[in-house]
């Protein structure tokens, strides 16, 4: 069995795992992280993309509020290219006029130093022309659209960079313990490596659960109770922008009030309900009427447009002791040191809080890890931007530009998106790809309207091409993955003219993984979950179109290996099983 | 007087332009825009595969009885198989006269096997002439060609398929330049280089890569209007069996296939085409329908006719739509539909799902005549007909029926409405 | 039909779009040239990356010459069109116009400049050394087809001589003869009266300018917003009146119609009244049939006829086909080319000029055949800028279907090109 050391071992590839492993590499620990899939799987990957000004918790939760603006400064200066400067709007529709909230809500913001302004709606309404004209009231507030793949993506990259360790697709099977009765302490993980299919053992003085709505797991593995209630939120995107600022409804948070900018979408979001498991992720029909509904009261028409997909993120909420409404449980982050809580030394845990305080976090975790290890070096991530800030504040229009520029060099592999061949093979190339849904958060393959349509195969082919050495794009110079310009057409420039012969196959694919049939058949069938919740009128028809391509052209249900199964397949499953429940349960 | 409006550009409603044309109906077509054969692979799948099975059919003949068991109300049960037959063979004979040759299987009760773009045997039962050489009952190994740069074809994919499925394959690269200078193209662009290039620097560097017995794969682009000389003159300056092989859309086999229907109904017969009119709305009297109109410019158009014909398609095809609590409709007459009108019964897990989705299923049911039903089982119009795959109990795309269906039901529907005095 | 609860600007068309491609596969530009990345990239595909107040990402869709082949296969109903010239002017109000655009947008007023001394205007526009000068200075390409001055005054010149002779009727209708029957082909617009009259119709000529086409497509969206404006001041009342308004221009009667108000957003009750009272010329004929004498000369004559994409655009068919039908011994033969590639004012701009040539090739290699099956002497095209760039194309004349009416009641020489 293969054996590594480490001082710190992070589980969990989540926003919160990796700005722990950036946090403690910049002290100078010598890091490790390993997360079970790809990294922003779990809820980074799945919420709404909202970087909170604070705006919407100033009334029910002030302490959460200030962190959210604190961070919300520090975040647009060193995560600059993946945070998009929208500006948020708080309005007041016409279902909420009888309500003193705005006059709280303006009071609250003062308390807590959430920059608001109120403005003319008519000149709210100039800026954003689809907004329901029948709104009395708006504030403007710092809020912003943040990108949750390329923020943990680029802070993974500044940790491997400050000498961090990240695995992905190592799922921890177990604690390593030592000592006894009275005096326990977690001395590591047994790993199992999927890509290799070996298991592993990694030592280290400290592990540091990040796991999220998962760390009940893990913490469980050593006996420790961590009562995570997974909050189930469901999302849905539509097929272009309806607005370009996020619009909040300035009312008592609920569900399906925030409407988001993000990248060429809108997204509406959320739902709450309370799951027993993080991987159930089903998607009722009362939560998709919910959000056309409530997505309706913001933007007249809204329960008509096209609507691409529905997805649904897990919150990690920590019960401290039996409350009743979810939302009422804090959102402020809680960091568990075990060796007080339960006395087991070397484990903390850190949970709850929201993808905005990330770096906050991590670094109250990496303080206490810090006290235990006997370090003093302090936290510097406020001030150390990561791989890519240098780039400066996302614009919708980059890619096109970059496209534009580079046209007739380069070609478009998923148009929808405008993903090039460079930026994908330069992700399939140095990113563990077990599945195109890796690629699909590199370089947001197969996110537009086709839903996979197209770019699928052509996905399947560009990787087996690359692995047969029939690659088109020069390799980046030396082994360093660029993550600074994983989203950027002209960052990852073609030679317009490949090779034609004297290929060199490319290695770091997941081998004993790899089967085209298998990465064709595994991204369908993950558009396809996405989009079953929600697909009628267009959608329905572009999914016809889908399977034509798939089916009649293609007959991909007929291709070899038909059994073969990655470790997702199974996450990719539907349950269509009807549930006619068409109002949300109240119990 | 308009004869027969046809509602719908797609094969059905070409090919009933034809057909009633060339009985002498004075014919129009008014249609949203083009359809679906500018998708497809240029093929005639009559039916490839019985709901849930994994084996392809060899007979789409001898396997109607089991279809029609499985699904009572199949267009294939009203056509039956003589009518299919009859179709099929009308279509073939068409093509032979249009110039552009289909051809099947050495047995016509059987389907060919050729390689998809994915590397998978296709069930069809008519292919282009360019595409037959592929026929996976052939015995020369497979060489697949591809261009790099070529975003929408991936020969190394196809050759490591057909050789875990028992084919010896194997795959090469040729540089673009070899047929065009451009640099952003796209297939169909590629078909119109070929027309006007030099074929003789692509055949030398086919005789470079390509061993003694071996068949050579392209992707279709082997020209639009010279198509079929491009195939003759590579074939003879490479001296080997060279086939095409369809690719991701927009499909050159399928716009060859258009233009020929088209040019023959427009040219040849005087029919007229109107694309960029959907129609929105129609009055009846009497039970019969008198006019329809299309969206236009300031105001509706209508257009009056003997005889209407609803070719619109279903989903696909833009002829039903659907909304979020799960109604489908028919966009114009509002003809009842046999789709499942709530969502929650629309689909299956698998995307892939070998039964299909029941929302796919989903159509307008019609009488022997192929005139539209009321749900009382009654002609919804006397003078209405219903074609293609906008017909209920029949899901095409999982079937490996698209063209099949469009053909036999055209024929049926034409032969039906010149047949009934209105 | 328009419903103000339901209506959605064209860009929101996007969401109409499945990828299919079919645009890509007909759209005669990106045939041509790589500049042009067709049309769904650079309308439903682009569109999704494009915001106000940000930079114009993408240059390139000033290559979509406008023609609408796109609108006209897509099987979904996208405005790809539509949204490439909003993008277009959004691209103009930020990067302003050249001089070039600004001449050529400015039909009107090149129009009323060269008729003051159409000889002179007609020797500076054409002779080889301007033409030159136009190409390197303006980016006017030097051999493009460039339109006459009328050297025997403007239509409203003969328009005031034929009023105290004009029929007078009961029934009348408006006619709007745009710039170019005003000041290079007033023929068109008298063998139009011709007709009209001999319907038994008393023809009224309000006072109207430049419908605003040339700028809406250069993307100068706000002088056409004027021009609009100032028809709808001058047509409005006659609209409002009830009375139709017939033009033998049919991208102007296109622009007024829709194009204007679906671009400008322009949807209040007089703009309405406005576009239901406008009709193409052909289009109201035949609506009109019944009133349509049937006293036709035998022609005799094969006409190759292209319904210019203009036309096509009105939805409503081939009108002047149907009609011209009608006339004993002519045979109409339909040219079932994509455009002429003139594209309005696209052909004239230097580095577009080869494009639109072309683009033209398979309309002209149909002209020419038919000339040499049939001998034709003309074509038939019922817009003026295709009709120059057929001729350009061609060396064969072309004539507006309304002059081959006229001349089949006996009321025009088509070869003299003059009324009788």
């Amino acid at each position: 069995m293969r054996m590594l050391e480490t001082e710190v071992l992070v589980i969990g590839g989540g926003v919160t795992g990796v700005g722990v492993a950036w946090d403690a590499a910049l002290r100078g620990f010598d890091v490790i992280l390993v997360e079970r899939r790809d990294l922003a799987h779990g809820t980074s990957g799945r919420f709404h993309g909202l970087l909170h000004s604070g705006g919407r918790y100033v009334v029910k939760d002030p302490v959460s509020a200030r962190e959210c603006i604190h961070e919300n400064r520090i975040l647009r200066r060193t995560h600059a290219h993946c945070i998009e400067d929208t500006g948020g709007f708080f309005v007041v529709t016409p279902e909420d006029e009888d309500s003193d909230y705005p006059d709280r809500f303006v009071q609250a913001c003062a308390e807590t130093g959430v920059p608001c302004e109120e403005m003319a709606v008519a000149q709210a309404l100039r800026r954003e022309p689809r907004l329901n004209p029948r709104i009395s009231r708006v504030f403007r507030v710092p809020d912003a659209s943040v990108d949750g793949f390329q923020l943990t993506h680029a802070t993974a990259q500044a940790a491997r960079q400050a000498g961090a360790r990240i695995f992905t697709y190592h799922q921890v099977t177990d604690l390593l313990v030592a000592g006894g009765e009275g005096d326990v302490r977690v001395v590591g993980a047994r790993v199992f490596d999927a890509v290799r299919a070996e298991e592993m053992e990694i030592r280290a003085a400290m592990v540091i659960n990040a796991a999220g709505a998962w760390a009940g797991r893990i913490a469980g593995m050593v006996g420790s109770r961590v009562d995570i209630v997974p909050g189930k939120g469901v999302m849905i995107a539509t097929a272009h922008r309806l607005v370009n600022t996020v619009i909040n409804r300035c009312k008592w948070p609920s569900d399906g009030d925030i409407l988001v900018p993000a990248h060429t979408v809108s997204i509406i979001g959320t739902t709450d309900v309370p799951v027993a498991d993080p991987e159930d992720l089903r998607i009722e029909e009362w939560e998709i009427r919910k959000m056309l509904a409530e997505g309706e009261k913001l933007i007249p028409g809204f329960a008509h447009t096209r609507i691409l997909r529905a997805w649904a993120g897990v919150r990690p909420l920590y019960r401290e002791s039996a409350v009743t409404d979810d939302r009422d449980i804090s959102r402020k982050f809680t960091l568990l040191d075990h060796q007080e809580r339960d006395g087991v030394a070397g484990f903390i845990t850190i949970t709850g809080g929201k993808l905005t305080t990330f770096r906050m976090m991590a670094e109250k975790t990496v303080d206490r890890a810090a006290a235990h290890l006997g370090s003093r070096k302090p936290c510097i991530t406020a001030e150390t931007p990561v791989p890519g800030a240098e780039h400066g504040p996302y614009w919708l229009g980059h890619r096109l530009r970059e496209v534009e520029d580079g046209r007739l060099q380069n070609q478009l592999i998923c148009e929808c998106e405008l993903v090039t061949r460079g930026m994908l093979e330069n992700a399939a190339r140095l990113n563990p790809t077990v599945t195109l849904d890796d690629l699909r958060r590199d370089v947001r393959l197969g996110m537009g309207p086709c839903q996979g349509g197209f770019c699928t195969y052509r996905a399947v082919g560009v990787i087996h091409e690359l692995k047969l050495g029939h690659g088109v794009t020069p390799d980046t110079e030396g082994s360093d993955w660029r993550v600074a310009d994983l989203q950027s057409p002209a960052g990852n420039p073609g030679r317009g003219r490949p090779p034609v012969s004297a290929p060199e196959p490319a290695s770091s694919l997941a081998d004993h993984l790899y089967d085209p049939n298998l990465l064709l058949r595994d991204f369908l069938q993950e558009r396809w979950k996405g989009v079953v919740p929600i697909v009628w009128g267009q959608q329905l028809k572009q999914e016809q179109l889908d399977r034509l391509i798939y089916l009649s052209i293609m007959n991909a249900d007929h291709l070899p290996d038909a059994g073969l199964k990655s470790p997702l397949s199974d996450f990719y499953g539907v349950d269509v099983t009807p549930n006619d429940v068409l109002e949300e349960p109240h119990d | 007087m308009t004869d027969l409006l046809i509602i719908g550009a797609g094969l059905s409603g070409l090919l009933a332009g034809v057909w009633a044309r060339r009985q002498g109906l004075r014919t129009r077509i008014a249609a949203t825009g083009l359809g679906a054969t500018h998708w497809h692979a240029g093929t005639i799948d009559a039916l490839g595969y019985l709901p849930g099975e994994d084996a392809p059919v060899r007979s789409p003949f001898a396997a109607l009885t089991r279809l029609t068991a499985a699904r009572p109300g199949h267009p294939y049960a009203l056509t039956g198989e003589a009518g299919l037959r009859e179709a099929l063979a009308a279509f073939r004979a068409l093509l032979d006269e249009l110039g552009l040759p289909y051809g099947g299987a050495a047995n016509p009760d059987e389907n060919l096997l050729l390689p998809s773009p994915a590397g998978a045997p296709r069930p069809v039962y008519l292919a282009p002439a360019a595409q037959l050489a592929g026929d996976m009952s052939r015995p020369e190994p497979y060489l697949l060609v591809g261009f790099q740069a070529l975003r929408d074809f991936y020969p190394t994919v196809i050759a490591e398929n057909l050789t875990k499925l028992g084919f010896r394959s194997r795959a090469e690269f040729l540089p673009i330049e070899l047929i065009t200078d451009r640099r952003d193209f796209s297939t169909i662009d590629l078909a119109r280089a070929m027309d006007s290039a030099d074929l003789s620097r692509l055949a030398n560097a086919l005789k470079r890569v390509a061993a003694p017995g071996e068949r050579i794969g392209l992707p279709a682009i082997l020209g639009l209007r010279r198509h079929g000389q491009i195939i003759a003159a590579l074939r003879e300056a490479v001296g080997a069996p060279i086939f095409e092989i369809p690719t991701l859309p927009p499909s050159v086999p399928g716009l060859r296939l258009t233009t020929v229907l088209r040019e023959h109904f427009e040219r040849d017969l005087h029919g007229r085409l109107d694309l960029g009119m959907t129609v929105i709305d129609f009055r009846a009297e009497a039970g019969r329908v008198t006019w329809v109109a299309s969206r236009a410019s300031a105001r509706p158009v209508r257009h009056r006719a003997r005889r209407f014909l609803l070719a619109t398609g279903g989903i696909l095809g833009g002829g039903f739509h659907s909304e979020p609590r799960g109604r489908v409709w028919e966009t114009i007459f509002d003809l009842p539909l046999t789709a499942p009108q709530k969502r929650s019964r629309w689909f299956r897990p698998d995307f892939l799902a070998p039964e299909g989705h029941p929302v796919f299923r989903g159509g307008v049911r019609v009488g022997p005549d192929f005139r539209p039903l009321t749900l009382a089982g009654e002609p919804a119009f006397e003078n209405l007909w219903a074609a293609g795959n906008l017909l209920a109990d029949s899901d095409p795309i999982s079937e490996r029926s698209l063209e099949g269906v469009a053909i036999a039901t055209a024929l049926a529907a034409v032969t039906s409405l010149i047949k009934t005095d209105v | 039909m328009f419903n103000a609860d339901t209506w959605l600007p064209p860009e929101a068309s996007l969401d109409q779009c499945i990828k299919c491609n079919i645009c890509v596969s007909y759209c005669p530009v990106a045939e041509a040239t790589d500049f042009f990345p067709g049309p769904k990239y650079a309308g439903p595909q682009a569109q999704r990356f494009r915001m106000a107040g940000q930079p114009a990402p993408d240059l390139s869709v000033d290559y979509c010459s406008g023609c609408r082949v796109c609108n006209e296969v897509c099987p979904n109903d996208v405005n790809i069109m539509e949204m490439n010239a909003r993008a277009r002017a959004a691209l103009v109000a930020e990067k302003g116009i050249p001089l070039r655009n600004r001449l050529l947008g400015r039909n009107e007023l090149m129009g009323k400049v060269g008729s003051h001394a159409p000889r002179l205007a007609n020797f500076a526009l054409h002779n080889p050394v301007s033409r030159v000068a136009a190409d390197a200075i303006f980016g006017i390409a030097k051999e493009a087809p460039l339109p006459r001055w009328s050297t025997t005054g403007t239509f409203v010149d003969w328009w005031e001589k034929h009023y105290p002779h004009r029929l007078i009727s009961d029934k009348k209708v408006v006619y709007f003869h745009g710039c170019a029957t005003m000041y290079y082909e007033p023929f068109i617009g008298k063998a139009a009266v011709a007709v009209l009259e001999h319907m038994g119709y008393e023809v009224i000529v309000p006072p109207q300018n430049c419908c605003g086409l040339p700028m809406l497509s250069n993307g100068e969206f706000k002088a056409a917003g004027k021009l609009y404006d100032n028809n709808l001041r001058k047509l409005g009342p006659l609209a409002a009146e009830g009375y139709d308004i017939v033009g033998t221009s049919t991208s102007c009667t296109l622009t007024l119609k829709e194009e204007a108000p679906h671009l400008l957003d322009r949807h209040d009750e007089t703009t309405q009244a406005l576009t239901h009272a406008v009709w193409d010329i052909f289009e109201w004929i035949r609506e009109h049939e019944d009133e349509l004498p049937r006293d036709f000369i035998q022609m005799e004559m094969v006409i190759p006829y292209h319904p210019p994409c203009q036309y096509r655009a009105h939805r409503v068919g081939r009108p002047s086909m149907d009609v011209l039908a009608l006339i004993p011994g002519v045979e109409v033969h339909e040219s079932h080319a994509r455009c002429c590639g003139i594209a309005g004012t696209y052909g004239y701009k230097k580095e577009k000029y080869d494009i639109a040539m072309k683009v033209g090739q398979e309309l002209f290699s149909f002209i020419l055949e038919e000339e040499e099956h049939h001998h034709t002497e003309f074509n038939a095209c019922d817009s003026e800028t295709c009709r120059w760039q057929i001729e350009h194309g061609t060396g064969q004349e072309s004539r507006h279907p309304i002059e081959i009416l006229a001349a089949a009641y006996g009321l025009y020489d088509l070869e003299t090109r003059t009324t009788l």
